[in-house]
């Protein structure tokens, strides 16, 4: 098992799950992950068409939501690597941890409006069984924080 | 080669619907000419617009068959032939669903002349409306219809679809059951799908498209940041003139869709809350929007219904439309003075990332792009000295592009939205509905009594309600919905054949989308995308600085429209 995987939205409340992670980081010696998933549920509500091109815009904005993680993990001393995946988010967490046969990962608990999702907090317990279940990897919560 | 013929047969098909609609009709014309008539009349509803599709029968007083027969047309004229001999007493009968039957005896004089071969002129006919179970099922479809879009239940175009559907299978299904279930029938109901409106979003669509691949806005947000120096107070005024003039030239939804993702990075890059640019970019858009009538879905409506012109907008909105604006950015500045004081040391790592990524991707498509847009301009502008439909420059622009950049077809089949295209059909065809059903006639009733005859009351009462109706149902259907209503108000109320209701209603449902997160689309993706960078916008903090604005922008252009048709005398198209 090595490294640790942690998925961010980006904002205030990101904060102390970028912290968390980062000091997982420093006391393990494992290598970080950030990762960002594009979703683009919220076009169903206006039926915009423009899927592709905001996608790639979306993608390019998670792209620099993480290099702001990073250069917060690099003050810090730790190096950390950044992931931009698109789809269904509890899909694309797993999918990395596989991948990177993660030992850790972390995660927040945002205030996600709209309908319910593995965010929300009746779900979040049973994501994170099911992370371990399916990885073998460790999860965290992050205190008074984001994703 | 296959790419470049199919490239050329989308072209040409384009362009055939441009000819299509811009050839007179000749043949319909001819077909027109009628011989000549012997009883001839017309027939008009309560609000004085014509009926079409009555039935007119003639029939010898207390005989049931009729001696003649005709329908009404989209005039409410109606021409009856009389083959026979002329009997001592004759009835015309005017039938038509979801109004009371009307009986007219005709005089000795009448049926003398007519006796001696002289056509006769019957006075117009009124039919009150009746309320049928057809009323009941069109309105309840309808208002479940705006219910589930604004709640955001099913996407706008399945709930649409959902509604249309249902009208016409009680309409075909109970028909038999029930006469008085029939709301219309298919060829009713294409009646009222608006084909200028449909075009000219699928025209514009095509040129959105081309423009938002080559990487402008981004170039242009970043611009405003290189311009402004990283100084808050002056990069926030500057991107709400490029989201606002990008709205008014394109489409609202997909400007927001590409300028908040950016606007997003440059606040990132400077430390600040990115909410403090996005919400009076999302509020500029929605009010510089109004300006054109491309600007928005709503004036597209608007603009096609009140046959009002894109010149038309420019003069007697535009200036209302930058008092507005000026209004709003002032407000702006107040509003986040604490935000716009937070922000400005940019980080250089994010600050060359940033710079790297704002490049123009496409320049050769942008160069052509803005050549065809110059001239999509003049078109619009000057077009209606020809009578050139808004939809056939649309269709003329975006044809133009396909063939001189040659992309890839399937890209630009997939960047037409047809959702959104099938979602104003089926809504026009909602909106016939409780407009046939006689929902429309009594609520511009309502309206009319409010108002009495004053303009001022009348002008105030549709900006205004418009405004807060839009803060809380979704404004395209509503807006839809209302068109017929301001059709009779501009017919009863002394003075408004200037349009200037039209252009009440214009304001009102695009500037009241600054009012509540549900009030316009660009307000949902804004938020949507802001939420997927951790700054959720809540509905209450959406309404809290959303409000003030809504208030402030159509005070403002509440004054210029009372300035302009009540003190310059203006005439709206």
């Amino acid at each position: 098992m090595s490294g640790i995987v942690c998925a961010i939205r980006g904002g205030p409340a990101s904060q102390p799950t970028i912290a968390q992670a980062v000091t997982l980081a420093q006391k393990t010696g494992l290598p970080l992950h950030f990762l960002y998933v594009v979703n683009l549920d919220f076009l169903s509500r206006v039926g915009s068409g423009r899927v592709h091109t905001i996608s790639e815009e979306m993608h390019q904005m998670g792209e620099f939501i993480l290099l702001t993680a990073q250069a917060t993990a690099t003050a810090q001393g730790v190096t950390a690597q950044g992931a931009v995946r698109h789809g269904n988010v509890g899909d694309e967490i797993i999918g990395l941890c596989r991948e990177l046969d993660a030992a850790y990962v972390i995660l927040g608990q945002p205030q996600v409006q709209g309908k319910a999702n593995i965010f929300t907090k009746n779900l979040l317990k049973k994501f994170s069984e099911r992370i371990e279940r399916e990885t073998g990897a460790k999860v965290f919560f992050a205190e008074g924080s984001g994703m | 080669m296959n790419r470049l013929l199919r490239l050329w047969l989308l072209a040409a098909l384009l362009l055939g619907i441009s000819l299509a609609l811009v050839l007179p009709r000749t043949g319909a014309q001819a077909k027109g000419q009628a011989l000549s008539p012997l009883v001839t009349g017309s027939v008009y509803d309560q609000q004085g617009q014509p009926v079409e599709g009555a039935l007119v029968t003639l029939s010898a007083a207390h005989e049931s068959d009729s001696i003649a027969q005709a329908t009404t047309q989209p005039d409410g004229r109606y021409s009856l032939s009389l083959s026979e001999t002329i009997p001592d007493t004759l009835i015309v009968h005017i039938k038509r669903a979801h109004f009371e039957d009307a009986h007219i005896e005709l005089d000795a004089a009448a049926i003398q002349s007519l006796r001696t071969g002289q056509p006769i002129v019957l006075p117009d006919t009124t039919l009150l409306r009746h309320i049928s179970p057809a009323f009941l099922v069109a309105t309840l479809v309808f208002v479940a219809v705006l219910a589930i879009i604004t709640t955001g239940k099913l996407h706008n175009t399945l709930a649409a679809l959902v509604g249309a559907t249902l009208v016409f299978a009680i309409s075909y299904l109970g028909h038999p059951l029930r006469e008085d279930l029939f709301v219309f029938d298919f060829d009713g109901a294409l009646r009222y799908v608006d084909w200028n409106v449909i075009f000219l979003i699928m025209g514009m669509m095509i040129v959105i498209a081309v423009v938002e691949r080559t990487g402008i806005f981004q170039w242009l947000a970043f611009m405003a940041y290189r311009v402004s120096g990283g100084r808050m107070w002056l990069l926030l005024p500057i991107l709400m003139l490029v989201t606002g003039v990008a709205s008014a030239l394109l489409d609202n939804v997909t400007t927001m869709l590409l300028m908040t993702p950016i606007t997003i990075q440059i606040a990132l890059v400077l430390g600040t809350n990115p909410l403090a640019l996005l919400m009076p970019e999302v509020m500029a858009s929605n009010v510089v929007g109004v300006s054109t009538l491309i600007g928005t879905p709503t004036n597209i409506l608007i603009g096609s219904y009140g046959d009002i012109s894109f010149n038309d907008f420019l003069r007697n909105l535009t200036p209302g439309v930058l008092l507005a604006f000026l209004g709003l950015i002032l407000y702006s500045e107040f509003a986040y003075r604490r935000e716009l004081r937070a922000g400005g040391n940019p980080s250089p790592l994010l600050l060359e990332k940033l710079a790297e990524r704002a490049r123009i991707t496409k320049p050769e498509h942008l160069k052509k792009a803005g050549v065809v847009g110059a001239a999509m301009l003049i078109l619009f502008v000057f077009g209606e000295q020809v009578h050139l439909l808004p939809a056939v420059t649309a269709l003329m622009g975006a044809t133009a592009l396909l063939v001189w950049i040659k992309p890839d077809i399937e890209e630009m089949i997939e960047a037409v939205d047809w959702t959104t295209l099938v979602f104003f059909i089926a809504l026009f065809i909602l909106v016939g509905a409780i407009q046939e059903v006689g929902l429309i006639s009594f609520i511009a009733d309502a309206i009319g009594q409010l108002v009495g005859g004053n303009l001022v009351l009348a002008m105030l009462a549709v900006t205004w309600l418009s405004a807060v109706l839009s803060t809380v149902v979704a404004n395209i259907p509503f807006t839809a919905a209302m068109l017929p209503v301001i059709g009779y108000l501009t017919a009863i109320v002394p003075g408004a054949h200037s349009k200037v209701l039209f252009y009440c209603l214009s304001v009102g449902s695009a500037m009241g989308g600054n009012g509540s997160l549900i009030g316009s689309s660009p307000n949902i993706v804004t938020a949507g995308i802001a939420e997927r960078a951790g700054y959720p916008i809540s509905y209450v903090y959406f309404l809290k600085k959303g409000f003030p604005a809504l208030v402030i922008t159509i005070s403002l252009a509440t004054l210029w429209l009372l300035l302009r048709f009540l003190v310059l005398g203006g005439t709206g198209g």
